[in-house]
């Protein structure tokens, strides 16, 4: 056999492997009631219900932080975070968790949050200065 | 009715606005004259235009950065652009950063780049200037277009930098012709692109992004005209350069990612940074099936497709990045500009224009039909090329995976744990590559015998195992097999190009661009490795937190310690103690001292301060930046995740007339006191020293009749500080009325409010509340051997350098 047929077959075979293998490494998004069924870690897609407390208190334990989330179908779940409050959690418009549910809370592993706020939503702030138009 | 607005200054942004069109105009003109010079070589006329044309252009795109800096540092925030980047509290070296913080300046940035190594081209490229400079005038004509910002037939085109604030935005506030008033500052600058890393990060990558047209554009040059073989040798140092900077701009990122960003590492897989790093494995692999071509006439068609490739997937990383459809899996990358559909047809253009010249042209490519020899450097420098492309479709096909999903309209999720995905795969790659990094060496081009090729690799493969052993076991890295699979492919590799190197000192000075470029990349491979899998969470917080369910089964105590201010903690083998802060607005930084003490003797033997610092930014909370204690062979990184919330300057100090004078304290303890006796507060205690019957008032005389008493006291604080006070009491026509006494040091007010006759003297003390303690949380980190990180980046970097001086040279001695 020719070497370059060789080749051809074995990367074949590496591209056939990097294929299952993103494929089972990939998960899905879910909502909350999807996770109370499996028992790996997902991803769900939510907003956090700023209606509620989030929880914080690093005075009595710095790696404790608690919030609600609505997933997509509306669903609320108490969300558990092992560690310290991400940075403009509050202004976040959109939280990827990643994690699974354990009892009635969900444990995040990770936290994303798409907050646009500042950089690209666009709000006059005119508040303080018109104050000093007058 | 038209508004005639005050106050702005519309010259800058029309100078800019005008520029951004003669910018697109000239390109344009550039472009198509360059085609025709191509076509028709006899009529200098066509070549004459373009010159001209691109001349101009290049003088407009300096004038379009010219008039966005000047909006931009003259804090004019009637536009847009200066208003939602800077700010006027940011430092000027700062407003460098907002510069290319939106994509406006960063499209710019690119335009700038490409248009002074088109300079270059233009002055060296001799009779490749005509054909290469038709696609990079191209690519600019496209660049210039996404700044244009106009709508055509309904659809807007691009996105101007120039745009008025009012424009831009809808607001009650524009409305008012003196809205501009109103608008004092700017939303600032992002806290975490206030680093110096960002002043030259962005620069290089862009440099590094823009030279990987020249590459491009000699190559389809080469194929429309039929040059095949000639441009290779042409476009060889531009390759080198290009992946030069390329490399260095990525690792620069990477160098930012670690001192300003709170992740923790330098290097995530984020979809961002494996977007810029594709093109450059493409680049690399390009680069060495280039110089097999040059010197054994196989791999020709691996080469060129490889070059053109890279700078789609150039485009495509601007795709990714820009277009917003990364959403929801990266941290960092842009989002929407309404450019989405302009991007996928640039990229379309590009990829159009490669696949129609390598099919219109493929039976006429020199290709061998010859296999290569086994033992040949052409042969594994190939296999190298085909293990980095390989390496490289992995990482485009997890990072696309939201870009199937826009297309298929599927829902998938990236993997759950994307830097072990991505680990499991690359580390295998790296381990390969390495190797052959090492074999290639040794191997000469055509054949090579086998004997004294087996003879040369055996020295340094037993060199290799041994230092292997040596190096896992002090970097503690044996408790992985694929770690030392690696570690090995990374020594072998450092051996194996170190006697090249060697060789080269002895007077073959030909290959030490190459080997010592091996050697950095082996080194780099090391350093990130072993940072990568020995890193360690110093500040584990297993005692005193509550345990939460679930979590502990995983082992995880928390990684967050919490510090009260001046309340040592040990943490491995550290005591680390918070004592105290300070502003340099808008940063704060939180001191926290280090202390080692030997474990026999008690002494301390080392002693130092770290000041992670954090900005309080009211719109995004709080921010922190990493301080970092750097080691020879590990570092030390710290990072403030919470902190108590800054009191707010504006709630204080409303010295208003109305206020209550007692309102800022708590309630009063009132209890009659007599000569003598000690009353506690908070602080300390107080002493009733005696009464004084002929005590003035300074701003009002005495009636006759009144009656005037001050109650001599003496506060003794905690701190050992006395104070003396005598609050009055004055008796006016039968009516009583007080004069307290204010002791600010120790927030007390005192009031003689009464006498009572027989019992004694009523006084009323009121105190402020105590402040809070401070207290911090933070994280700590230990990067053991990262310099081997950021060492093989330099020396790489160096190694790519002499490289390219090489090639450089043997383009002038064959030219000349």
């Amino acid at each position: 056999m020719k070497k370059g047929s060789i080749l051809g077959i074995v990367i074949i075979a590496i591209a056939i492997a990097m294929i299952i293998s993103i494929y089972t490494d990939s998960s899905t998004y879910a909502t909350f009631t999807d996770a109370q069924k499996t028992e790996s870690e997902i991803h769900v897609v939510g907003e956090l219900n700023k209606t509620k407390q989030l929880y914080y208190n690093p005075t009595e334990n710095a790696n404790y932080f608690a919030f609600y989330m609505l997933d997509h179908d509306g669903t609320e779940c108490k969300v558990v975070f092992n560690g310290s409050k991400p940075q403009d959690f509050e202004r976040s418009e959109q939280i990827v968790l990643t994690g699974k549910m354990v009892g009635g809370e969900f444990h995040a592993s990770k936290i994303l949050m798409k907050c646009p706020s500042k950089y690209n939503k666009d709000q006059v702030e005119v508040t303080e200065s018109i104050a000093s138009t007058i | 009715m038209d508004i005639q607005y005050q106050g702005e200054s519309l010259f800058p942004g029309q100078l800019g606005q005008f520029f951004i069109i003669l910018s697109f105009g000239t390109a344009l003109l550039s472009c198509i004259s360059y085609f025709f010079a191509t076509k028709y070589k006899e009529d200098t006329s066509w070549h004459k235009i373009a010159r001209i044309s691109f001349f101009v252009n290049v003088i407009s795109v300096v004038g379009i950065g010219s008039c966005l800096f000047y909006i931009i540092y003259s804090h004019l925030f009637e536009y847009h652009y200066a208003w939602s980047h800077s700010s006027r509290t940011l430092p000027v070296y700062y407003i460098i950063s907002s510069f290319w913080e939106g994509q406006e300046g960063s499209f710019w940035l690119w335009m700038f780049w490409q248009a002074i190594l088109a300079i270059a081209v233009v002055a060296r490229g001799k009779s490749w200037e005509s054909p290469a400079m038709t696609s990079i005038m191209l690519c600019q004509t496209i660049l210039a277009s996404m700044l244009i910002g106009i709508e055509v037939l309904g659809e807007r085109v691009g996105s101007s930098p120039f745009i008025l604030l009012r424009q831009a935005l809808e607001a009650p506030v524009f409305s008012n012709p003196n809205y501009l008033s109103m608008i004092t500052d700017g939303n600032g600058l992002n806290p975490l692109l206030q680093n110096y890393w960002m002043v030259i990060h962005p620069p290089t990558l862009f440099l590094g992004f823009a030279s990987m047209i020249v590459p491009f554009a000699y190559a389809l040059a080469g194929l429309w005209q039929r040059r095949y073989q000639e441009w290779i040798q042409a476009a060889l140092p531009w390759a080198l350069f290009a992946v030069m900077i390329l490399g260095a701009g990525i690792i620069m990122g990477s160098f930012w990612a670690y001192e300003a960003l709170n992740f923790g590492g330098f290097w995530a897989w984020d979809p961002v940074e494996n977007a810029s790093i594709i093109p450059w494995f493409t680049l690399i692999a390009a680069v060495h099936v280039m110089i097999a071509f040059k010197n054994s006439g196989h791999s020709y068609f691996t080469a060129t497709f490889l070059v053109l490739i890279s700078f789609v997937l150039v485009i495509y990383a601007s795709f990714l990045t820009r277009s917003g459809v990364l959403g929801e899996t990266s941290v960092h990358s842009f989002t929407d500009l309404g450019m989405y559909w302009q991007l996928v047809a640039f990229n379309l253009l590009f990829f159009g224009l490669m696949v129609y010249f390598l099919v219109s042209r493929w039976k006429e490519l020199p290709i061998t039909k010859k296999d290569e020899e086994t033992y040949s450097r052409e042969f594994w420098l190939f296999i190298g090329a085909l293990i980095l492309v390989v390496a490289c479709v992995q990482i485009i096909a997890t990072t696309s995976i939201p870009v199937f999903n826009a297309m298929f309209g599927t829902k998938i999720a990236p993997p759950v744990d994307a830097i072990a995905h991505y680990n499991k795969w690359q580390a295998a790659f790296a381990t390969l590559v390495l190797i052959l990094s090492a074999i290639g060496q040794f191997l000469k081009y055509k054949k090579t015998t086998p004997k004294i090729f087996y003879a040369n690799l055996l020295i340094s493969l037993i060199v290799s195992v041994v230092l292997t052993v040596v190096l896992v076991y002090i970097t503690d890295v044996y408790t992985n097999f694929m770690y030392i699979l690696l570690s090995f492919a990374a020594v072998f590799s450092l051996i194996a190009n170190a006697r090249i190197l060697g060789d080269a000192l002895k007077g073959k000075w030909k290959l030490a661009g190459s080997s010592i470029a091996h050697i950095g990349f082996a080194l780099l491979i090391v350093g990130a490795l072993v940072a990568a899998a020995t890193n360690k969470v110093v500040s584990l917080n297993s005692g005193g937190a509550i345990p939460i369910a679930g979590f502990e089964e995983r082992e995880k105590p928390g990684e967050n310690l919490f510090l009260y201010i001046d309340e040592p903690i040990t943490m491995d083998g550290y005591t680390i103690t918070y004592v105290g802060d300070s502003i340099t607005t808008p940063n704060i930084y939180y001191k926290v001292n280090y202390e080692r003490k030997d474990e026999k003797t008690g002494k301390v033997v080392e002693r130092f301060q770290l000041q992670p610092n954090a900005q309080q930014n009211p719109k995004m909370g709080l921010i922190g930046t990493p301080s970092t204690r750097h080691y020879l062979t590990k570092d030390i990184y710290t990072i403030v995740t919470s902190a108590p919330k800054l009191d707010d300057p504006e709630e204080h100090g409303h010295d208003h007339e109305g206020h209550d004078p007692n309102e800022e304290y708590e309630e009063p303890s009132t209890q009659l006191v007599n000569i003598g006796d000690t009353l506690r507060y908070k602080n300390g205690f107080i002493v009733v020293k005696g009464v004084d019957r002929n005590a003035t008032l300074q701003n009002m005389p005495l009636a006759s009749g009144d009656l005037l008493f001050a109650l001599q006291l003496e506060v003794h604080a905690v701190t050992g500080e006395v104070f003396e006070a005598d609050p009055k009491y004055l008796i006016k026509n039968g009516n009583g009325f007080d004069f307290a006494k204010n002791i600010d040091e120790q927030g007390l007010r005192l009031r003689f409010t009464k006498i009572v006759p027989d019992q004694g003297m009523e006084l009323m003390v009121y105190q402020k509340p105590l402040p809070e303690r401070k207290w911090i949380v933070m994280k700590a980190i230990e990067f053991p051997y990262i310099n081997f990180f950021w060492c093989g980046t330099i020396i790489m970097t160096i190694g790519f350098l002499m490289s390219i001086f090489r090639r450089n040279k043997e383009l002038k001695g064959k030219i000349a």
